[in-house]
């Protein structure tokens, strides 16, 4: 059961939930808000790659490319518009405009396209698969891996190296106290939305290969598998994020082999039945940081 | 001309009025000190004067320009720079990194790194110390590393806010030689502090802050000849029975 | 003694205040409103109770309380069970257990053993829950409704699964459904002024001081978290009656999304803030429904206009949110304004950490 396709499907779908999960973390450690939103830029994205390759018959790259700006647009004017005037509110003021800005992204789309599903046409190489050492992996499953390594390098970088990213962790650490360093608060705050809608956006490309489909409610449940890995990583840490989706990944395909067939429907509710058991044991998540719990404005 | 002018400012958290109408000056080159027992707002008038708080009332003016209710970051800009009470050393960024921010504003990249030998000269433990995480260091350590911070922005002035809480006397020693170091070489100035008596050696001028008003101001002579130093310090029982907001 | 009534009634003005109005609009629509008017009041009665319960534990606590509509379903399918006659169960719900199909009871008990029901799963879950904070409270519970909503979209046996339930009488009239929105009226202004609720309150604006001046956080928390659930669970019951046939549907975020923006743009701080939020949402829905019907029907579209009302609610949301964040009501009950005005105490001024 655990052979080479398995750990390589594993290493995918960890890969993919660990986008979902650093752009959910991301904005979480600066702005502490839970961002019902966030699936919603997944969506948008499908959506944007419906209009680019299945209207538009755009070539493939220039598709990507379009799923991912508009995943950054839509991120990017949420914060700008509905989360900044909120922003020094109380952190429940914060999460309902989110859980609003989401019934609101569903429901434009749902006027403006259709309540029903659209199907998106990915790269030809996408459905190719290819064999390793005897097993057969699909291309896209390789692909999700090498992109993220990649994502995951170059965010690293940036926050290492540049002084918008010293100045993101600082935020994290300490708002105010960056504020007083003459960083502008919007800035830093703009910065991880945008980062945050990239990483939506990669993510969304691979999320909706999967199906080949897109609909009003995509974003709901790479919200969940989002809210999930960050939660068992550990919320203030973006390693946390990384480590909560690939743990998520493995505990998610493990269960899917060792489930009997009957019980494959409670699948789901047995991850979040685990995950709260988890979390009462270890209310920090995986990776353990200092709790700050400062609030921003 | 004063270089900071504070007037009549009220500020409140919530429904306590913290500030009743606070007026203070500082001029260029001046080392001046906001005294008083814990809680009658001196914490607050800084973080008034940064931006950090808005004011209920009161203007605050800035080399002749008003900066109420300007944010923090155009306030540093201007020239403001706030060594905050308890240090905010950014724990899980380096010393390095922790300079690197302080010099966030009007960032030149020649001059970034004199600055830095500068800093090592006046803090060699910050040299030593330039690759660790801020969280590691002492607390002396720390409020070195948040002065030297706070002085890489080029800031006109420099408002400290209890720069000795909580360190040994050892070590508050040399922060307070460091204060009159930095105003020999020509820095600007507010200091806000408990210990009244040790500042009192140090500074031109003082304001005695009680219940959110100003009680006293003058030179240090002046404000040591007025008030029994001691009673500050340790707290005036008449002043202690009536009631504090504890910020 | 008249003395006596007078102050204690001026003391606790503010039932008085919400519930004559709620009264008075119920009798004048019984009298002379349409057969439509009644039934949005019905309606509004209902929610009114379920936003009651959801203001006992989000408002008191401040903990975003996603189970509440996981704990009305509960009610309703309880009631359900219950009260539907094991003929109309034996046709309706093909795979329920033999013996839930033989169980058959009057209205009322059905109802009550459904809020206990709730109540009980709130209790055996809540303690845990309750010591989260943050990102983790907000994520569990939230992944808490998930799991209720599988699992009655999962357990055929009980629910019928995804599929409808139906069946039930329609008890509720609007007097009813009255009755049941003074009763949670009362139990949420009292829990908001007792002991309990105040300590609640205290661990919600200041969980350090609370805990310091000896609240036990967790275990105050949980209470009003079950209290919470037997609400929800009471009015759920309520709910079914009125409706008649449901499925696991009636019962996830769209209706959560409903509760909550009630509350919020109420303001979730007081009981007035509910009920000031119920009316407001439930006057901006209707009307919205209504427009969107008009278009639909007048097919000046080439579309049907699927969502407009669920759209403009969440802008109407997020625009009470960015200029009154305490709600409409502002996290105050509402009192006649007193003789001898107070001096308007000044709002939070900190721009940066609140």
């Amino acid at each position: 059961m655990i052979d080479l396709e398995f750990v390589i499907n594993t290493l995918s779908l960890g890969s993919l939930y660990a986008l979902l999960a650093l752009g959910l973390v991301l904005v979480y450690g600066i702005l502490k808000l839970v961002n019902f939103a966030y699936g919603e830029y997944i969506m948008i994205a499908g959506y944007a790659i419906y209009l680019s390759a299945t209207l538009l018959h755009a070539p493939w790259y220039l598709t990507l490319l379009i799923a991912v700006l508009a995943a950054v647009l839509v991120s990017y004017l949420t914060e700008l518009i509905a989360f900044r005037p909120v922003r020094s509110q109380s952190p429940n003021a914060l999460i309902v405009t989110s859980f609003a800005v989401s019934v609101f992204l569903q429901n434009v789309v749902l006027i403006m396209v259709s309540p029903r599903a659209r199907p998106v046409q990915l790269p030809f190489f996408f459905s190719r698969t290819i064999e390793i050492a005897g097993a057969t992996v699909p291309l896209r499953n390789l692909l999700v891996i090498a992109v993220t390594a990649v994502l995951l390098v170059a965010l690293s970088l940036l926050m290492k190296k540049t002084v918008v990213g010293m100045a993101m962790r600082a935020a994290a650490d300490k708002f105010t106290t960056t504020r007083l360093m003459g960083v502008p608060a919007n800035l830093v705050i703009s910065t991880a939305f945008v980062i945050s809608g990239l990483l939506a956006g990669v993510a969304s490309i691979f999320w909706v290969s999967r199906s080949a489909s897109v609909d009003p409610l995509t974003g709901a449940a790479p919200l969940l598998i989002a809210f999930i890995a960050v939660v068992t990583g550990g919320m203030h840490s973006t390693l946390g994020a990384v480590v909560g989706g690939f743990v998520y990944g493995l505990v998610f395909n493990l269960l899917s082999v060792t489930l009997p067939a009957s019980m494959i429907s409670y699948r789901d509710a047995f991850m979040f039945a685990l995950v709260v058991v988890f979390l009462l044991f270890r209310p920090a998540g995986i990776i353990k940081r200092g709790y700050t719990e400062e609030r921003v404005g | 001309m004063a270089m900071l002018t504070v007037e009549n400012l009220e500020a409140s958290y919530g429904a306590v009025r913290a500030l009743h109408g606070i007026s203070i000056e500082v001029a260029e080159g001046e080392l001046v000190a906001l005294l008083g027992v814990n809680g009658v707002g001196k914490s607050t008038t800084l973080k008034s004067i940064m931006g950090v708080l808005r004011p209920v009332k009161g203007t605050i003016t800035f080399e002749g320009q008003e900066i109420t209710n300007r944010s923090p970051e155009k306030i540093v800009k201007r020239g403001i720079s706030l060594v905050p009470e308890g240090r905010e050393i950014f724990g899980t960024l380096t010393v390095e990194e922790n300079l690197r921010l302080g010099a966030y504003v009007g960032f030149k990249r020649d001059r970034y790194k004199a600055d830095l030998e500068e800093m090592f000269e006046l803090f060699p433990i910050l040299k030593d110390r330039f690759h660790q995480a801020g969280g590691l260091l002492s607390g002396g350590e720390q409020q070195m590393l948040a002065i030297a911070r706070a002085l890489m922005g080029h800031p006109k002035l420099i408002m400290l806010d209890e720069p000795s809480l909580g360190l040994s006397p050892a070590m508050t020693d040399q922060i307070f030689r460091l204060i009159v170091t930095l105003k020999e070489r020509g820095s600007t100035i507010l200091l806000v502090e408990q210990n009244a008596e040790r500042a009192l050696e140090i500074v031109d001028r003082a304001y005695l802050l009680a219940n959110g008003q100003i009680e006293h101001a003058g030179t240090a002579e002046e404000i040591k000849r007025k008030v029994d130093v001691a009673s500050v310090y340790f707290g005036d029982q008449t002043d202690a029975d009536s009631c504090e907001v504890s910020l | 003694m008249m003395d006596k009534i007078t102050a204690f009634i001026r003391k606790h003005q503010t039932v008085v205040l919400l519930a004559v109005p709620l009264v008075l609009a119920g009798v004048l629509i019984s009298m002379f409103g349409s057969r439509l008017l009644l039934d949005i009041y019905t309606y509004f009665c209902v929610s009114l109770g379920m936003v009651y319960g959801l203001q006992v534990f989000m408002g008191n606590s401040g903990i975003l309380s996603w189970t509440h509509v996981g704990f009305v379903g509960i009610g309703a399918y309880v009631t359900g069970i219950l009260v539907t006659p094991p003929m109309v169960k034996e046709m309706g719900v093909p795979n329920m257990y033999p013996a839930l199909v033989d169980l058959s009871l009057p209205v009322v008990p059905s109802i009550l053993i459904g809020a206990l029901v709730a109540a009980a799963i709130a209790a055996l879950i809540g303690y845990p829950l309750m010591r989260l904070n943050d990102f983790a409270s907000v994520i569990t519970l939230f992944a808490t409704l998930i799991v209720i909503h599988v699992v009655m979209t999962q357990w055929d046996n009980v629910t019928n699964g995804p599929r409808t339930f139906f069946g039930l009488p329609q008890w509720t009239t609007w007097g009813i459904a009255l009755g049941g929105a003074l009763l949670m009226l009362l139990v949420a202004y009292w829990f908001r002024e007792s002991g309990l609720g105040l300590k609640l309150r205290a661990t919600r604006d200041d969980r350090y001081a609370a805990a310091a001046i000896g609240i036990d956080m967790v275990l105050t928390r949980y209470l009003g978290f079950v209290l919470s659930a037997l609400m929800a669970g009471f009015v759920g019951g309520l709910w079914a009656l009125y409706i008649t046939s449901f499925s696991p549907k009636s019962f996830y975020m769209a209706e959560m999304f409903l509760l909550l923006s009630m509350l919020v743009i109420g303001g979730s701080g007081s009981v007035s803030g509910a009920t000031v939020g119920a009316v407001v949402v439930t006057i901006a829905r209707e009307g919205l429904r209504q427009v969107e019907a008009t278009i639909n029907n007048a097919h000046v579209l080439s579309f049907e206009v699927f969502g407009l009302t669920e759209l403009v609610m969440a802008v109407l949301m997020v625009m009470v949110l960015i200029w009154r964040p305490s709600g409409v009501v502002g996290g105050q009950e509402l009192r006649l304004p007193r003789f001898g005005k107070k001096k308007d105490v000044p709002a939070e001024v900190d721009g940066l950490a609140a």
